[in-house]
């Protein structure tokens, strides 16, 4: 990442490093809404005390809420259902992406039927899966591949349509059949790609779930966090972000070192579609 | 100076160029263009930068198609790429997810060479670029020079009578390009290759080459021909080299 | 670009479209899956032109668009401001990112039962919502436009006699537009998602909501019809933003010597 000049050069400011700021400023919000809360300032329903929140968090980890269904499942219900979701549609995404990426023709005609596709807004297709499923896992799970299919095939067309003709010439100076020159060469070099498209695609998959698990039932973060709207938990509510938000950050991360793995030697940042 | 006989190599003839576009006269990146190389001859071709010398290596090297004419490699004419000949790139096109001695064993291993074969005759191609140590690299871990050699050790693989390079050195700092040049003189004296190289650079042309062929830029074709009568390995400051930078200078203004 | 190859290359790209449009149309006519749960795509036109008066739906677009508008305009101005700030003055951006890169996991559909905690079930809490989902994209590409310009730009107006905010004004902030931009578009698409999903989790009006009644009364076909309506609208929301505003003003971007 290229530095302003006016940046400091080795990312301390008063000495501490950038972490140590962060953590800083964090405690201290924290110790500042626990004393407002305390003297009266913050409402105590909207604005639960930090402390409060802490009870709460306990709580929820082992009595659960709705009594019975502890945060660990919630948390499993949700983690499962993106997952099933996310390899469905990988499984459709990639081969599709791959086949359409190679023929001019195909990528032709199916712009405009993806372009229109993505631009439907995927929750808007929860009303109609009910319909068509009923309230149960396969909507949901349907809806979450919806999302998450169409990412991973436009960034699966970009990436084979994308790749160096440098490679393929190369490629086929050295001997390569069509056969070798697809499995050997185009698709490596469309694997850091497909690899961004499957991150986008996970982010995608978990907005969706998260509204999804507003609607019809009791299991699952996104639900968790509707019932404590519907007793005006506040603190419920705010425990419940706190997890969904970690949730996201551990999948991100947990991709990224997948990724650090599988393609050591894929460098450089690359224009992606969200 | 085509002077055709059993020594000849390739033979280009009447190569012309159309490439589809609004603007027919754009498109015309070659015409009428013709010339031969002798075997294990060094030939440079130099022009002016869009004056067709790459379109012209790609169409000796099969990849792209003329829209006139052929070129004749053994009496046989071209039609799509093939293992007689190894072509060597201006940015590597190495396989960045494969090592360099993977990168290496590509060829080999597209045409069905048994494993401990292509090994050992990677290693001996590595030990001939001077990478021994390196093999096990990828690509991005090695400086833009070793990238090429493993090119070149690449291009080499399944032993081509002929090497096509485009501009190879070009992405290389002026001091590595030198030590490339001598590299890549060393190599050919030790495997004999015929070579078709393009480069933009006339210094480069005139230490490296046998022949030149000054192509004219819009359309391509062939302006003029120098034969350079200097023993290798040859200095700049040779008075004769600057003679022939002068003239050749002088031909592609 | 000849005529003939043009015209090839159009009829092919809607050549796709028609197809699955046909193939959707036998498919209701064979009567394969049962008429009341998956309508034709005459029984959709029909349903739009009959079930929806006009003026109603016009109401519920029009509501649902301000809501978008509202939010959207928030955020960004919010999302610019800070981004430039934090960007620019290196010390208070570390401090006034740690809430933001806190907060900015937490999608903000994440944020509807909060948000009707706090703000009831009328306009306000989707307002949030929609704001909170063009807040995070652009603030992030405003910053990051601000943080990754060429530093010989700024040098070079340096140079020139430019400091302080001047050069902020004149130089810094040209010089990041295309990611501003970029963060806008995104911006937009992500307030529309949330429009759709705070209507239908938690709304009475609005697109969303129209979608989730006829769910409740069994209007399949208006759903349908809901759904291909709201896409198109966001197609062509974020075509005029891409052609009008980002063109227009950051036409430099485009232009290129061939």
């Amino acid at each position: 990442m290229k530095r302003s000049v006016r940046h400091s050069k080795n990312g301390k400011i008063f000495g501490l490093s950038e972490y140590i700021i962060k953590i800083i400023t964090i405690i201290i919000l924290i110790i500042l809404w626990e004393f407002f809360s305390r003297v009266g300032y913050l409402s105590p329903l909207r604005f639960p005390r930090p402390s409060k929140l802490a009870i709460t968090l306990w709580e929820l980890m082992t009595v659960g809420y709705p009594i019975g269904i502890t945060v660990w499942l919630h948390i499993k219900a949700t983690v499962c259902r993106i997952l099933q979701g996310y390899l469905l549609a990988a499984a459709f995404a990639i081969p599709m992406g791959l086949i359409i990426g190679r023929s001019y023709l195909l990528e032709q005609a199916a712009n405009p039927v993806i372009t229109f596709a993505r631009s439907v807004a995927t929750i808007s297709l929860l009303p109609l899966a009910i319909a068509w499923f009923g309230v149960d896992e396969l909507s949901r799970i349907l809806l979450i591949a919806y999302g998450c299919y169409w990412v991973i095939l436009t960034n699966t067309i970009q990436g084979v349509k994308q790749v160096d003709i440098n490679f393929i010439n190369a490629g086929r100076m050295l001997g390569a059949s069509r056969r070798q020159l697809f499995f050997r060469v185009i698709l490596p070099a469309t694997l850091p790609r497909i690899f961004a498209g499957m991150k986008i695609a996970l982010g995608v998959g978990f907005m969706v779930i998260i509204a999804v698990e507003m609607i019809g039932t009791i299991q699952g973060l996104g639900a968790l966090i509707q019932q404590a709207r519907f007793y005006y938990s506040s603190d419920i509510a705010i425990d419940g972000m706190i997890f969904i938000g970690i949730l996201g950050l551990l999948i991100s991360i947990v991709l990224d070192r997948l990724e650090q793995i599988m393609l050591p030697w894929a460098v450089g940042l690359e224009e992606v579609e969200r | 100076m085509n002077t055709c006989n059993s020594d000849t190599k390739i033979v280009v003839k009447d190569i012309t160029k159309q490439f589809p576009g609004e603007n027919p006269e754009q498109g015309l990146a070659l015409y009428d263009v013709n010339f031969t190389v002798q075997t294990n001859e060094f030939v440079t071709i130099v022009g002016r930068s869009g004056c067709g010398k790459s379109t012209m290596l790609n169409i000796a090297a099969g990849l792209l198609s003329p829209t006139k004419g052929e070129v004749l490699i053994n009496g046989r004419a071209v039609n799509g790429p093939g293992s007689d000949r190894g072509m060597v790139f201006q940015y590597s096109g190495l396989f960045p997810w494969l090592t360099a001695i993977e990168n290496i064993e590509f060829g080999p291993r597209n045409v069905g060479m048994p494993k401990a074969e292509r090994r050992a005759s990677a290693q001996e191609l590595i030990e001939l670029v001077r990478l021994k140590g390196f093999e096990n690299k990828y690509p991005r871990e090695l400086s833009g020079g070793m990238q090429q050699r493993v090119a070149i050790a690449r291009a080499m693989a399944l032993d081509p009578e002929i090497l096509l390079m485009d501009e190879p050195f070009g992405s290389l700092d002026q001091l590595t390009r030198e030590d490339m040049q001598r590299e890549l003189l060393r190599v050919w004296e030790i495997r004999k290759k015929t070579v078709l190289f393009v480069t933009h650079s006339i210094i480069e042309a005139i230490y490296l080459s046998d022949r030149i062929l000054v192509f004219n830029p819009n359309p391509g074709f062939v302006k003029k021909e120098f034969v350079i009568e200097l023993p290798r390995p040859r200095q700049k400051s040779y008075p004769d080299f600057m003679r022939y930078y002068e003239e050749i200078y002088e031909a592609i203004c | 670009m000849s005529n003939s190859s043009f015209g090839r290359r159009l009829w092919v790209s809607w050549a796709g479209f028609i197809t699955l449009l046909l193939i959707w149309q036998i498919i209701s006519v064979m009567k394969l899956i049962n008429p009341v749960v998956f309508p034709s795509p005459t029984g959709v036109i029909k349903a739009a032109l009959t079930d929806v008066p006009l003026n109603r739906l016009l109401q519920h677009i029009g509501i649902s668009l301000l809501r978008v508008v509202l939010g959207f305009t928030i955020g960004a101005t919010l999302g610019i401001i800070i981004g430039i700030v934090s960007g620019w003055y290196y010390r208070l951006g570390r401090v006034l990112w740690a809430p933001i890169d806190l907060i900015r996991p937490i999608p903000p559909l994440a944020w509807i039962p909060l948000a009707i905690i706090w703000l009831g079930l009328g306009e306000p809490s989707k307002v949030l919502i929609i704001f909170l989902g063009a807040f995070f994209p652009i603030v992030t590409n405003t910053y990051k436009g601000m943080v990754n310009i060429e530093p010989n730009i700024i040098r070079a107006a340096q140079s020139l006699g430019l400091q302080g905010r001047r050069l902020l004004l004149r130089v810094a902030i040209p010089a990041s537009l295309p990611d501003i931009a970029t963060g806008m578009r995104v911006g937009w698409s992500y307030s529309f998602g949330c429009m759709v999903a705070a209507e239908l989790i938690a709304a009475r009006s609005g697109l969303g909501y129209l979608i989730m009644h006829a769910r409740q009364t069994g209007q399949i076909a208006v759903i349908v019809y809901g759904v291909i309506l709201i896409g198109v609208i966001n197609l062509l929301t974020d075509f005029v933003m891409q052609e009008s505003i980002i063109k227009r003003k950051l036409k430099w971007q485009f232009l290129s010597t061939s």
